[in-house]
């Protein structure tokens, strides 16, 4: 398990299966509660994750796949797509600088 | 927070059909908004679309005195999903294997399997006559997908054994000659091996799914559709599969059983509906938002993890998939193009005026069934109490906490 930095994340890539419908929605959710931390979020599918990312967050069934596109990159699985305590923990953390573990 | 972090499981077989079913969507995703235009003009100017029906020139449902300017605008229906969409979906499968260059090397490709049938004068099954021009060739799909990423491979592993070595000046020469030659060949390849292969193969698949519907077994399908989408296969099936099988069909008779199979938003709002009811009760606070982002945003993605938390309830969405099979193999509904996403709004909009009514009582029905198998395999949500298991409890604090710190809404769907 991996230590993460909080206020090191300035990319943060939300990414599905197309890239299409469940990313942008999350992505829009994390965009408007990050807005004032300088952090990017984008969408992405699984497969084109962009390798300068700090942080990847995705469903539990794809953190595979995520994983093998971008071995170096940090990724935090969900199980929800709406309020999962996961992804909370990683905007407290950013928005608070502090040190998480995924 | 360990227990949020499963270790990872099925990393084989299940990543790669994920991986193999997403290239194949990544073909047809991006182009939904041409399957999407074609359906609107479909529902709405064909001879017994919406305006000519409530023009009153719908009787019995036969067309008769059609308007005329209906039939302008209808001329492109054909076009749109019998050429535009396989060059789209050839041109952009070129496009993820080699870039702008592969893309269009695709395309040209794909030209050359789409008109297959029309070069060698295969018999068209319909009416027993050779195809006798590009109006009448069946939507290539299959074709494309294949004949689009070999096209670019080929060039990709040319341009990568020419790098480096063309003399100063002349790579604009190179490039373009190269592109065009490997394009030809892409375009002869296409008629002569993969246009008849994917054209055999798709009519085969036709005719099976065609037997499979006539002895209204076609709700079987719905034991393998259900899990897969839950595994998050679901764009792999629907644009992989049933896309191209229901655009063949809808290319000949305006409708297709396959757009539904897969988008029918009912069985997951019957599913969220037991949750909310009977499920675990510290993630019933999630499913509301959830509801509303699955059957009107159409992201079936939201109630999979529903159905993963608690996977008796996969028993729920194949008994309501297969009932709303079931519903629509009987009545011979279809939908004029693919649902996506799969919203109730999606559907309402690319249905037949005249099935709209069974159509919309076919999700219904389905999202009851999955609802009542849901709340008997939940067991009315008695053994909730006495369960309480502890991480459910433990989330159930950080999730409420959640609910409230997140904005009371997702922002698209």
């Amino acid at each position: 398990m991996a230590t993460i930095d909080g206020s090191s994340i300035k990319k943060l890539i939300v990414a599905c299966d197309a890239g299409m419908g469940s990313s942008v929605m999350l992505a829009g959710t994390l965009k408007k509660q990050l807005a004032k931390n300088g952090v990017t979020v984008e969408h992405s599918s699984v497969a084109e994750i962009p390798k300068d990312a700090d942080l990847v967050v995705t469903q539990t069934s794809l953190a595979d796949r995520a994983r093998g596109v971008v071995p170096d990159v940090p990724v935090v699985p969900f199980q929800l797509f709406l309020g999962d305590p996961a992804v909370t923990k990683v905007v407290k953390a950013i928005q608070s600088g502090e040190t998480i573990e995924v | 927070m360990s227990d949020y972090t499963p270790t990872v499981t099925g990393t084989g077989a299940r990543a790669r059909v994920q991986r193999f079913g997403a290239f194949l969507a990544g073909m047809v995703m991006p182009n939904l908004g041409a399957f999407i235009a074609f359906g609107l003009i479909t529902a709405l100017f064909l001879d017994t679309g919406w305006v000519n029906l409530l023009a009153g020139r719908v009787v019995d449902s036969k067309p008769v005195d059609t308007l005329e300017w209906t039939a302008q605008i209808a001329t492109v229906i054909g076009p749109l999903i019998n050429i535009l969409i396989p060059i789209l979906i050839g041109y952009t499968g070129g496009r993820m294997v080699h870039g702008a260059r592969g893309a269009v090397v695709g395309a040209v490709g794909t030209v050359g399997a789409m008109l297959a049938p029309v070069a060698l004068g295969f018999i068209n099954q319909d009416g027993g006559q050779p195809y006798a021009s590009i109006a009448e060739i069946p939507s290539a799909i299959l074709g494309a997908f294949i004949i689009g990423p070999l096209t670019a491979l080929a060039l990709k592993l040319w341009d990568n054994f020419i790098a480096g070595k063309v003399r100063g000046g002349f790579e604009m020469l190179v490039d373009n000659f190269s592109a065009g030659i490997i394009g030809g060949i892409g375009a002869i390849v296409g008629i002569y091996v993969v246009g008849p292969i994917s054209y055999w193969i798709a009519q085969g698949l036709g005719a099976a799914a065609n037997w499979l519907v006539d002895l209204n077994l076609l709700p079987l399908v719905s034991i393998v559709v259900e899990p897969a989408k839950v595994l998050f296969l679901n764009n792999a099936i629907n644009h992989g599969v049933f896309t191209p099988l229901g655009s063949a069909e809808t290319a000949e008779i305006g409708r297709s059983i396959f757009f539904m199979i897969e988008s029918n938003p009912g069985p997951g709002l019957g599913i969220l509906t037991a949750m909310l009811l009977f499920g675990p009760r510290a993630i019933r606070p999630t499913v509301p938002a959830a509801m509303i982002v699955h059957f009107l945003g159409g992201i079936h993605e939201i109630y999979f993890p529903y159905v993963l938390m608690k996977p008796v309830l996969i028993v729920a969405a194949i008994a309501g998939g297969a009932t709303g099979v079931l519903w629509e193999s009987i009545f011979r509904l279809g939908l004029r193009s693919p649902a996506s996403p799969g919203s109730i709004i999606s559907w309402i909009v690319v249905s037949p005026p005249d099935q709209l009514v069974l159509i919309v009582i076919g999700v219904l029905l389905s999202a009851a069934v999955s609802f009542v198998v849901g709340m008997l395999v939940l067991g009315f949500g008695r053994k909730e109490a006495k369960e309480g298991d502890e991480v459910d409890l433990e989330a159930a604090k950080e999730q409420t906490a959640a609910n409230k710190a997140q904005s009371k809404r997702p922002a698209t769907a």
